[in-house]
């Protein structure tokens, strides 16, 4: 690998870290937080990119916006899969499989059925060209994403470790039933969790949605990267989903430029079949008592 | 009577944990529950906060009934719990563990003041106020546990066997904190396997047996019981 290419890579690794960042760090605090895994949480980052569709592509709103947009609306999403689907199944984990598995199916065939399966959405890219890093060029578009995800991640950690709130959150993810003691609503720790899941990863779809072909399946791929980074980390771990996304990023990244993404995504898998032998809990998770 | 249960039963699916149990606490009281392990003892203190369903009777508050109310509601209404096995938030440092007790209150200033009463309390938290409470000892887990309780300003405390697997010297140390509570005029219930201990604080006693109450009277009296000196006393 010569030094414009590795340049190229390392780049393109940070772009990956931080998309894997964002979308972990969601399912990471929602299974926190209702020890349920999200299926659906693919479909979340799906969502995120056809907001950036609808609102930049078709109606025309500026980029920045349609993402910022894109935040609130994937929240809700959040919000209202909270309410109708798993505090209802909260209490039985085949009946909270088959609803959050259930809502990914539903929110593809909706894409689906009001966009159009077939060909991915073509997005006008909203900033060509291109930064010279050294000899190595990448395009603004990418290079973007990093300081959107940072702050996104910046924003949810001062929320988590700083604000009243935020610490009920964390709570209630250590024990709800101590908590309920304090004086803590689980429910409303629960929708505030799925809210942050839709959130962030509706963040990741929407910065992708120019990079990255959007159609109802889009879903698929980030989820299965995501279950194995929030796995590395180490399952109710938000730092640790944060490190496992950048040491997978870089892995997914250098792998995928030397070989392919299939041998990437085996990779990545055996990466986390290695670190659960060596560390049953992940990275940063904590041993069950 | 500040707190009131009145022929209160509990069930867990096949077993009756809590068969019809009456118990009363006035005002600045500590009032002891003892009994072996498995006589029902944490299941009432779990009833008294909502933790667990009755299947019978009631519970009342200051005359007003309060079970079937949520977790969440009775902590508003001045009940704290601290928990048997103490259950601080292990990933959480000291400082947010006892914010997390005074979660429902709204009064910055006297907060603060609240704060600076449980470090003078425990002065061991103090030192250790931004260490995560996991790497707590047990004693230390214990105070804070207590701590946490008192941070929301609670009209009564419902301890669970806060000396279980603490050394002698912390025992003694957790029974002179509660017996600096009782001088304060705190009402507090004391779930115990300790008779000893729990009998030597409490004003009031009653003695559980696999979920019903077989004796009750002043701590005093019950000291002096045979049954009590035999059963939990270990006197020959
Ligand atoms: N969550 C539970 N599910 C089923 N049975 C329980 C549960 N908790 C306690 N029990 C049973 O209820 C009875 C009383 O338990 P407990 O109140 O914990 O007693 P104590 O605190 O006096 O040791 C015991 O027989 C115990 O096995
Ligand atoms: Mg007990």
């Amino acid at each position: 690998m010569d030094t414009v290419t590795l340049i190229q890579t390392l780049l393109n690794s940070v772009v990956a870290s931080s998309i894997y960042a964002l979308v972990a760090v969601g399912l990471a605090l929602a299974f926190g937080v209702m020890k349920m895994a999200n299926f659906a949480h693919g479909e979340f980052f799906m969502v995120g990119a056809y907001c950036v569709y609808v609102l930049y592509a078709l109606v025309g709103l500026p980029f920045p916006l349609a993402v910022i947009l894109a935040i609130p609306i994937v929240a809700l999403f959040g919000l209202v899969a909270e309410r109708l689907i798993f505090r209802p199944t909260r209490k039985n984990i085949l009946a909270g499989f088959m609803a959050t598995a259930g809502l990914a199916f539903i929110l593809q065939v909706l894409a689906g059925q009001i966009w159009g399966v077939g060909i991915a959405k073509s997005i006008p890219t909203p900033y060509m060209g291109a930064a010279d890093v050294g000899d190595a060029t990448i395009g603004w578009q990418r290079l973007i994403v990093i300081p959107c995800a940072f702050a996104m991640l910046l924003a949810l950690r001062f929320f988590l470790y700083r604000v009243k709130l935020g610490k009920a959150l964390r709570a209630c993810a250590q024990d709800p039933e101590i908590a309920a003691l304090q004086g803590i609503r689980t429910n409303r720790m629960t929708a505030l969790a799925m809210a942050l899941a839709g959130a962030s990863a509706g963040l990741a779809g929407a910065l992708m949605a120019p990079i990255h072909s959007v159609t109802p399946y889009m879903g698929h791929g980030v989820i299965l990267i995501a279950f194995v980074v929030v796995i590395v980390g180490g399952m109710a771990s938000i730092e640790g989903a944060i490190l496992a996304a950048v040491i997978l990023g870089f892995i997914h990244t250098f792998v995928t430029t030397v070989t392919d993404n299939l041998i990437a995504t085996m990779v990545g898998v055996g990466f986390m079949a290695l670190t659960l032998i060596v560390r049953p809990q992940g990275l940063l998770g904590r041993e069950r008592a | 009577m500040l707190l009131e249960l009145e022929d209160v039963s509990v069930r867990y699916r096949k077993i009756e944990a809590v068969k019809g149990i009456s118990i009363g606490v006035g005002e600045g009281e500590i009032v002891t529950l003892i009994g072996a392990n498995g006589a029902g003892k944490s299941t009432t203190l779990r009833a008294i906060s909502g933790l667990e369903r009755l299947s019978g009777g009631e519970i009342r508050l200051e005359g007003k009934r309060i079970d079937g109310s949520s977790p969440e509601r009775i902590a508003g209404l001045g009940i704290a719990h601290v928990p048997e096995g103490r259950r601080v938030f292990p990933m959480m440092t000291v400082r947010e563990n006892l914010e997390m007790g005074a979660y429902l209150r709204k009064d910055g200033d006297a907060l603060r003041a609240d704060f600076e009463d449980v470090f003078r309390r425990f002065p061991r938290l103090q030192e250790r106020a931004n260490q995560l409470a996991g790497t707590l000892s047990g004693g230390e887990q214990q105070m804070l546990a207590m701590g946490r309780a008192l941070m929301s300003r609670p009209n009564v405390i419902l301890m669970d066997e806060p000396s279980l697997g603490l050394s002698p010297i912390m025992c003694r140390e957790i029974a002179r904190i509660i017996r600096a509570l009782h001088t304060e005029k705190r009402t507090i219930v004391l779930v115990e396997q300790n008779a000893r201990l729990a009998l030597a604080l409490a004003q009031k006693g009653y003695v559980m047996e696999t979920g019903r109450i077989v004796l009750e009277g002043p701590a005093s009296d019950l000291r002096e019981n045979d049954k009590v000196q035999h059963t939990y006393l270990g006197v020959a």
